[in-house]
């Protein structure tokens, strides 16, 4: 008796132990993602006013090119060279609006992680209580039953996290994606 | 006059490319920041186009597309879903609700114009 006893006091306090500091790390993992979230937003803001800062003085200065070039006598090669530029200029400003989609997905990934861990942090909060509700003076018997009524619980808590977790974002590189006409 | 085009997003920075890619090619841009703003929104004009992200709050890019069908007025207009959402069961959801083309984020801003210009010129 003194054995089982030991035994459920033991898996009593693995069961608090597991669920009070999974629940803190899964505390400070949430932290960080939220200050993530907030310095992508912040970063993805810049870049896109920069952009568009330096975009419209490209074009501006653009103009102010063809201007010149039509009213000055300009070597032929050098026009070319000019227009060249201004052709590589273009392929950069698409690829840097492809680029800047970046925050759409990675703000998609996070608040999945999010939903994930708020979820995780439910189902350790589960593992928890359950845990307090062993009485200490369990016999071997009764105390499997309620480790597999535990372990159900988790299983099905888990479950439905998992199909509320449908997985909107698969891009694992910044290639524009497929387009498909129906 | 440009033709018109309603492009909806939640993702502001999102918004801001696509109006952008599209603005440069002559269109008239409108911006809805979910379903439910981009329906109040295509009540209030009828667009020549409209372009709709798939996972927003308050209502969903297919829920949009089929509250469009409903309306006369939107029956015919081409609606493109731009997504990061790619695979084939997704797609046949949004075909099933009226979608007439698919786009997988990220979207690069000539091929895009392409096929907006494809689509309604």
């Amino acid at each position: 008796m003194m054995e089982e006893k030991t035994s459920a006091r033991q898996i009593k306090d693995l069961l608090s132990g597991l669920a009070e500091h999974g629940s803190q790390h899964l505390a400070e993992a949430e932290t960080d993602l939220i200050q993530t979230n907030i310095l992508l937003r912040e970063a993805i803001a810049k870049l896109g006013a920069s952009f568009m800062a330096i975009h419209g003085a490209i074009v501006l200065q653009q103009q102010m090119v063809e201007e010149a070039l039509a009213c000055a006598a300009v070597p032929a090669d050098a026009v070319e060279a000019l227009r060249a530029q201004s052709g590589q200029i273009g392929l950069h400003v698409n690829s840097a609006i492809t680029g800047l989609q970046f925050q759409d997905m990675t703000n998609q990934l996070i608040s999945r992680t999010m939903r994930r861990i708020a979820g995780l942090r439910d189902v350790l909060l589960l593992v928890g209580e359950e845990g307090d509700m062993i009485p200490v003076e369990t016999d071997a018997s009764h105390m499997q039953v309620l480790l597999d009524k535990i372990t159900e619980t988790m299983r099905a808590q888990s479950t439905v996290l998992e199909k509320e977790l449908w997985k909107a974002v698969c891009q694992t590189h910044m290639e524009s994606g497929d387009i498909e006409l129906f | 006059m440009g033709k018109t085009i309603l492009a909806v997003d939640d993702s502001g920075s999102l918004r801001q490319m696509v109006v952008f890619s599209l603005r440069a090619a002559g269109y008239q841009v409108t911006e809805a920041v979910d379903g439910q703003d981009g329906l109040d929104k295509a009540k209030e004009q009828v667009f020549d186009l409209v372009l709709t992200d798939q996972n927003m709050p308050r209502m969903d890019g297919l829920s949009l597309i089929r509250a469009l069908r409903a309306l006369p007025t939107y029956q015919k207009v081409p609606i493109l879903m731009l997504t990061t959402e790619s695979s084939d069961e997704m797609k046949a959801k949004g075909r099933a609700a009226g979608a007439n083309g698919w786009l997988v984020k990220p979207f690069d801003p000539q091929r895009l114009t392409e096929v907006v210009r494809k689509v309604i010129g």
